[in-house]
């Protein structure tokens, strides 16, 4: 062993990489399936290798230890690992890669549900293993792109909700007009720098206060 | 923002008007006394909100160790040392009892009082009770005090039968402790008529500092000149808020909304979000007590209290 990531993980062994071609931190979660070849391969290619089993600690051991990506080599995961990516998957996204030989369409569905970034059955090609983890990569941050834009969307679409109700709220109890409810809105808003969501917020609880 | 007040409740008559119950509460982060408290009932005479029934007059309870209340060990672990509880009558009929619970924080300044006359000076107000947090200097000259009518925050309410409210306090030419209160660092207060049943007149008044208000905002609304719709008669808050003075703008028809339903059954409410976590962005109003001011059967004025 001639590095480490984390000293307060004794059960995790590390390896010293062959070559200095990636610095990628990699974390393989073993399973009973021999990883020897993949291990070499990963480390010919010049990853950082963590490796450990899975177990019910798993989501505060990715806490600790931050791997860039986590690789899986498996016959098929758990509810309880496919329930612990997703939620990995909301608290700090990683690339997760699962190699398996299940391909069991529930179990595609579960997988992809949770996000993973390749679930590749049956599919562990020594030579192609820097490829998968590239497009792996990339795909995952393309996802990330996606998520954070359905997030603001989603943020947005709320305000506008939040916003109409607030307006209607100021049309009926000021005899308004939607106009002068809007601009009613933006300068409460403005007075006390925060967003037009906020404030409607502001006003409807306001509101809810005299109900 | 701290307040002085840290949790607010209303105990009802329960359906056979013989013990009062659970009516609504603000207890903030207080969860355990919260669930301690809600399915507790008092009979006429039993516990804070008991007595304050049969006295028939507000009481204030700064001790509650060896006393009547009953929730001394739940209160101990919630830090609240203090009870004060005010009975809304209609008449010779409760209707409610309001009980205000405080802390003994060392950063906590205010004062809630009971004034009223007593016997051997039934022309003049003495505090009969009070709690004033750290203020024991002012506590001390307040007790040595009789106000005849007209004077002082309870004098004028006894005068005018109507809640009184001061903004800032220290200035007041009609307030006798304005110098005290000063060096209390007391900045505005209210006075509000308590009972309406026979026997001596008792005012509360509730005297707010700026460091731990009595309430974020206090309102007073009355019945318009046609007794039609509830108008905002005054407004306070330590720090304006423009969007509590756009509904302070709006009329209530009886019935209608929260301070429409206090006007119907001359029912104090409490309002908003009960849960502690409360969105703080809300401008730090997220819940409301309405009380009624009840004469002769009759709603005189609310006043609201938003926390």
């Amino acid at each position: 062993m001639q590095y480490r990531w984390c000293t307060n993980a004794p059960f995790i062994k590390t390896l010293a990489p062959r070559t200095l071609m990636n610095r990628l931190n990699v974390l393989l979660i073993e399973s009973d399936l021999d990883n020897m070849l993949l291990e070499n391969s990963l480390e010919d290619q010049g990853y950082k290798l963590l490796k450990t089993r899975y177990t019910p600690a798993f989501l505060a051991l990715i806490k600790e230890i931050t791997p860039d990506i986590i690789i899986f080599n498996l016959d098929t995961p758990s509810k309880k690992l496919l329930t612990d990516l997703q939620t990995l998957n909301n608290q700090a996204a990683l690339p997760v890669i699962m190699f398996a030989s299940d391909d069991n369409i529930d179990t595609i569905n579960q997988a992809i549900k949770a996000d993973i970034s390749a679930f590749i059955v049956d599919g562990l090609e020594y030579k192609r293993l820097n490829t998968i983890i590239n497009v792996a990569i990339a795909r995952f941050k393309h996802q990330q792109v996606l998520k954070i834009a359905l997030e603001d969307a989603c943020a947005k679409l709320e305000d506008r909700k939040q916003m109409d109700r607030a307006k209607a709220i100021l049309i009926k109890t000021q005899n308004f007009t939607e106009d002068e409810a809007y601009h009613t809105l933006r300068k409460l808003a403005m007075d006390r720098n925060i967003t037009l969501g906020e404030m409607a917020k502001n006003v409807i609880a306001m509101s809810e206060l005299f109900k | 923002m701290k307040t002085f007040i840290k949790v607010t409740e209303i105990w009802i008559p329960d359906k056979d008007r013989t013990q009062l119950e659970f009516g609504s509460g603000l207890y903030g982060e207080l969860i355990a006394f919260k669930a301690d408290s809600e399915h507790q009932t008092f009979a006429y005479n039993e516990g804070l909100p008991g007595k304050a029934w049969a006295e028939g007059h507000p009481i204030v309870l700064t001790k509650f160790e060896h006393s009547y209340f009953k929730r001394t060990a739940a209160a101990k672990n919630a830090g609240l040392t203090c009870g004060i509880a005010i009975p809304v009558f209609s008449g010779d009929f409760l209707m409610a009892v309001v009980v205000f619970l405080c802390g003994d924080d060392e950063d906590h300044a205010g004062a809630i009082e009971v004034w009223s006359t007593h016997a051997a000076s039934e022309n003049k107000l003495t505090v009969m009770d009070g709690y004033y947090g750290t203020l024991q200097h002012f506590e001390a000259i307040s007790r040595q005090f009789n106000i005849p009518k007209g004077q002082g925050l309870a004098g004028l309410a006894w005068e005018s039968g109507m809640p009184i409210l001061i903004d800032d306090i220290s200035k007041a030419d009609t307030f006798i402790r304005a110098g005290d209160a000063k060096e209390a660092g007391i900045s505005m207060g209210i006075g509000i008529p308590v009972s309406d049943n026979p026997g001596p007149p008792y005012f509360m008044t509730f005297l707010s500092a700026k460091a731990t208000p009595i309430a974020k905002r206090i309102q007073i609304w009355i019945p318009d000149s046609h007794g039609k719709q509830l108008i905002c008669q005054q407004g306070y808050s330590k720090n304006s808020n423009d969007l509590a003075e756009i509904f302070e703008a709006l009329t209530v028809d009886k019935g209608v909304g929260a301070l429409g339903r206090v006007w119907l059954t001359g029912m104090p409410v409490i309002t908003g979000n009960h849960e502690p976590d409360y969105n703080p962005e809300l401008d730090s109003l997220s819940s409301m007590l309405a009380i009624p001011v009840i004469e002769k059967g009759r709603l005189k004025a609310i006043v609201s209290f938003l926390f």
